[in-house]
């Protein structure tokens, strides 16, 4: 085994692993904030995610197919390019909300968890659906903007892309940005009181249904804004790439305690490195025998072992079990 | 000789609320009710006696076995089951499936047997469905056997959770507030039932009950209990005339006892 | 006779003669199927259901067959479909379980037969491989066997969990079994990876019947079974006590249900269906690699049973038709329809279909068909087609 090798890529997974881990902090705070609320896995939440990247790449494809990507300036593009993912998956997910989770509020647990694969699975194929009318493909590439694929290189053994610091400092806004609205404003104090007793919050004249919707708004436009950010940073998306991703995602709130916001970021974090460090030293530290392959595996197993053994997660859940 | 059922020391906490602190509790045969104001811990002890919650320290031994450690149903084997206070039946089966659910415990019938459907499996199937329409008379239901739970009213609910504890045979029976929703003529019929249970089938049962009136008029013993301790037992009238029950339990003094105050 | 028995009689016979005058037409066979559909339905004698419904599967069917092949494999598949949407309504619509990485098991029984059944079992263990056909049917119980002990292991860590949180991590099940079966090629070569496993060796067929007519009579068989296992435990003290569990966990526990080995119990029952089918599927296929056991699969059976009816044996085998018929033939005919249209070089409204993009193909959504049957069924008719009847049970011998 080459030790030093082990040791010279260490930086570059690490670099790898948080950005990984933001993405999945992202997407995990849509799965978390809506359980917070509803104790309910928006199982759909993975399509509301790549909605967002599909939006993305429409825009800056509309953008470039008018010359406007490369005249435009750069930040403003990326604004735009978020700000379009975000509205779009934003209010597709409180009109999923409306349509498919609203109706089965007071069913038994099952039964809108059904009717959110349901719709996970009608989101894939809608996708496809349009895009296949519309530029007959499906797999799409984000366009290449010049300056956001510039590398500095910081050490020997470690280059950062502009658009990995891109991505790093987007995150990190836009999960600021959640933590103030969520702490210090009067939405924010809304969304806390409903997931804590709804029945309480709306005595308290607090309409609950639009607490909801807004909180599914916030979760869905976080996934969108993951959406744009993910394609930037990897490139190619197509209908299906979401699942694997929100699975994940949905695993770090689970690591990090379900219904615990900094617990989404915190796990979101922590899955994003460990997964990058399986993906690049599991080859490595058994010969090959194992590779990055088993990447998912050890994501799913770990996902296995702690809603087994730490069902609350590394923070705690601030959510008690529905009797 | 050792009594049936006899717990000691029985305590639980939950976080840093002690809900039941060292509490003693004994019965030979007959009918003992457990009275005390809400959150006094009557339910919590319920729920250690029938394997729900492990108790954090004491010893309960029915007939001669240690009960503690031991699972719900491995409990029910030996012979205690119980009703619910805010009755959970099967809702969606039928009244004589939920009865037939409660006879589970005796049943010696294996995965070939139900596979097989040899002799075995329909006479004791016969047997099972003899015998739950022999219940559901009892309780007065038979003429609602094939009726979806749910479907049924509030008293005939409580009736059938009765029939379908009774199901499995037990010696000791734990009823958690069985007359509660129901008017004091109906309450009146059942403890008629429950006091020809005890006669006819040597049944020993515990009460939980607000109810004063049927308590007093039902009751063998009488075991008081307040914030998770045991303040007083004895026979109906003594614990009636006990200063300390009255003043923790009734507050005041009244005209007699009357239902207590119920969230 | 009835009006009703007159009909069943010529729904059966004018549909089978429609299927033999145009084989190639789905709208014909579709209109065979709700000719079944409508003799199971239909208030008639027993005999007479049960006679039509011998007949039509024993022995129209087969000749259908004989016309057309796609129609026997349609047949088949809808068997192989019916006998896993059979084994899943036990774990979900009994035990109130849901499973959504079902398929794993199915996976797990045709691995076991497709390994053992070609020569690739020589990779692993030198030679002697690939066993002769005949020990197919040792299989049939090794695949049982093992899929079960699968569906034990699964249970055992994940009894503690609730509802959705059980969900999830049994598709997580479900994809460590899938990716495992893509990569098992090293270090050791157990799977073959994704190129998959072939060519598995079938049983010998008897009388020099066709193999179309011979798996399509093997499933029917195994279907049979699975539907008497599945009735006598839903009518045994064990599927009560499962539907106790998913009614309210701690009452029934309270009432004496040992809850522990019960729902291992499901999970086991659930789980050797899968792998009884995973056999006969690799056998059928010859071929098998991971791509036959995707999460997908494992939807697309929690759809059926949804559609037919959680708990409900004749609404899981209705469910795998209607689901089955709807991606082998429905989409599959919309696509052939539209390609003919295209080349034909026909205008919808001034619209040229021909221009359409290649891309479009319905045969390809079958997601999006599972996807709206899963959220029209939760919102509109959570009980499904045919709701689970509440026994009747026969109390007349008692009353006085």
């Amino acid at each position: 085994m080459d030790f030093q090798l082990l040791v010279d890529i260490f930086p570059q997974v690490f670099l790898d692993g948080i950005i990984l881990g933001f993405m999945y902090a992202l997407i995990a705070l849509g799965y978390t904030m809506v359980y917070g609320v509803l104790e309910f896995i928006n199982f759909a939440h993975s399509e509301i995610f790549i909605v967002g990247a599909f939006v993305g790449v429409e825009l800056l494809l509309g953008l470039k197919s008018v010359g406007l990507l490369d005249g435009l300036p750069w930040p403003l593009v990326l604004v735009l390019a978020l700000v379009a993912g975000m509205a779009a998956s934003g209010l597709l997910a409180v009109t999923v909300e409306r349509v498919a989770y609203r109706p089965l509020r007071h069913a038994p647990r099952l039964i809108p968890l059904i009717s959110a694969i349901g719709i996970s699975f009608f989101l894939q194929d809608l996708i496809r659906l349009f895009e296949s009318l519309w530029r007959n493909a499906f797999n799409l590439v984000y366009p290449t903007i010049d300056v956001l694929n510039v590398r500095f290189e910081l050490t020997q053994t470690l280059d950062v892309s502009v658009k990995s610091l891109v991505v790093i400092a987007a995150a990190l806004l836009m999960l600021w940005a959640l933590h103030v609205i969520v702490n210090r404003t009067k939405i924010g104090t809304a969304i806390r009181a409903v997931a804590e007793d709804q029945a309480a919050a709306s005595l308290m004249g607090i309409n609950v249904n639009r607490i909801i919707s807004l909180t599914f708004l916030i979760g869905g436009a976080m996934g969108g804004a993951a959406g744009v950010l993910f394609g930037v940073q990897y490139g190619l998306i197509n209908p299906y790439t979401g699942f694997i991703p929100g699975l994940k995602a949905f695993t770090a709130a689970v690591l990090g305690g379900i219904g615990n916001i900094p617990g989404a970021m915190v796990g979101g974090l922590v899955l994003g490195l460990l997964e990058a460090f399986a993906a690049s030293y599991l080859s490595l530290l058994t010969g090959g025998a194992f590779g990055a392959e088993y990447k998912d595996i050890f994501a799913f197993s770990m996902l296995i072992v702690i809603l087994i053994f730490r069902p609350k997660g590394l923070l705690g859940e601030i959510v008690r079990e529905r009797a | 000789m050792t009594a049936l059922f006899a717990a000691q020391g029985v305590t639980k906490r939950f976080g840093g609320l002690t809900a039941l602190q060292a509490v003693d509790f004994e019965l030979e045969s007959g009918i003992a009710s457990i009275i005390g104001p809400n959150g006094a811990g009557k339910t919590t002890l319920f729920n250690i006696f029938t394997g729900l919650y492990p108790a954090d320290a004491g010893s309960i031994v029915f007939r001669g076995r240690p009960l503690l450690g031991l699972r719900p149903d491995q409990i029910t084997t030996l012979g205690i089951c119980r009703t619910f206070q805010n009755i959970r039946l099967f809702a969606n089966m039928t009244v004589i499936e939920n009865v037939l659910v409660g006879m589970n415990a005796r049943i010696a019938l294996g995965l070939w047997d139900v596979l097989s459907h040899g002799p075995r499996f329909c006479r004791t199937e016969s047997e099972l469905s003899t015998r739950a329409v022999a219940l559901l008379d009892r309780v007065g239901l038979q003429a609602n056997a094939n009726d979806v739970a749910r479907n049924l009213p509030y008293g005939d609910q409580r009736r059938l959770e009765l029939a379908r504890a009774l199901a499995s045979e037990p010696a000791l029976l734990l009823l958690d507030e069985p007359t509660a929703g129901m008017t004091q003529a109906e309450a009146g019929a059942l403890m008629r039932l429950l006091r020809e249970l005890v006669v006819d089938l040597g049944l020993a049962i515990v009460l939980i009950e607000h109810n004063m009136r049927v308590v007093m008029e039902v009751s063998d013993r009488v075991t008081v209990l307040d914030h998770g301790e045991k303040i007083a037992e004895g026979r109906p009238r003594e614990v009636q005339s006990n200063a300390r029950v009255i003043e923790a339990y009734l507050g005041t003094r009244g005209s007699g006892p009357r239902r207590a105050r119920r969230a | 006779m009835s009006p009703y028995s007159v009909l069943a009689l010529a729904a059966v016979a004018l549909s089978s003669l429609a299927v033999a005058t145009a084989p190639r037409s789905v709208l014909a066979f579709l209109a065979f199927q709700g000719a079944l559909l409508f003799v199971y339905l239909a208030r008639i004698p027993t005999w007479l259901r049960v006679g039509l419904l011998g007949v039509a599967l024993l022995l129209l069917m087969p000749l259908i067959g004989a016309f057309n092949g796609y129609y026997l494999e349609v047949a088949t598949q809808v068997g192989i479909f019916a006998a896993l949407a059979l084994g899943l309504n036990i774990v979900v619509g009994l035990a109130g379980l849901l499973d959504l990485g079902y398929v794993a098991f199915f996976a797990v029984g045709a691995y076991t037969w497709a390994i053992f059944g070609s020569p690739h079992a020589n990779v692993i263990f030198g030679g002697g491989f690939p066993l002769a056909g005949a020990w197919f049917f040792a299989f049939l119980f090794v695949g049982l066997f093992v899929a079960a002990v699968a569906g034990i292991l699964l249970g055992l860590p994940v009894l503690r969990l609730h509802g959705d949180y059980l969900a999830i991590v049994t598709l997580g099940f479900g994809e460590v079994i899938r990716v495992l079966a893509n990569n098992l090629d090293k270090p050791i070569n157990l799977t073959n990876g994704p190129k998959g496993i072939t060519p598995i060796s079938r049983p010998p067929a008897p009388l020099g019947l066709p193999y179309g007519e011979y798996f399509y009579f093997l499933v029917l068989l195994i279907v049979v079974l699975v539907v008497l296992v599945n009735r006598r435990l839903e009518n045994s003290h064990i599927g009560r006590a499962w539907e106790a569990i998913r009614e309210d966990e701690l009452a029934a526990r309270a009432m004496g249900v040992p809850l522990v080995r019960m729902k291992l119990l499901a999970f086991a029952c659930g789980a050797s269906f899968a792998g009884v089918m995973g056999v006969l599927f690799s056998a059928k296929q010859v071929f098998i690699n991971p791509e036959s056991f995707t999460f997908l699969e494992s939807i697309g059976v929690l759809a059926m049973v949804i559609l037919g009816g959680m708990g409900s044996i004749p609404g899981a085998v209705l469910g795998a038709t209607v689901v089955t018929v709807l991606n082998l033939q429905v989409l599959k005919g919309l696509s052939l329809w539209l390609n003919e249209l295209k080349n034909a070089g026909v205008t919808v409204l001034g619209y040229s279909l021909a221009d359409l993009p290649t891309q479009f193909e319905p045969a390809k959504y079958e997601r999006m068909i599972f996807g709206i049957i899963l959220v029209l069924m939760m919102i509109f008719r959570p009980q499904g087609i045919l709701p689970a009847r509440r026994r009747q049970r026969e109390l007349a011998h008692l009353e006085r």
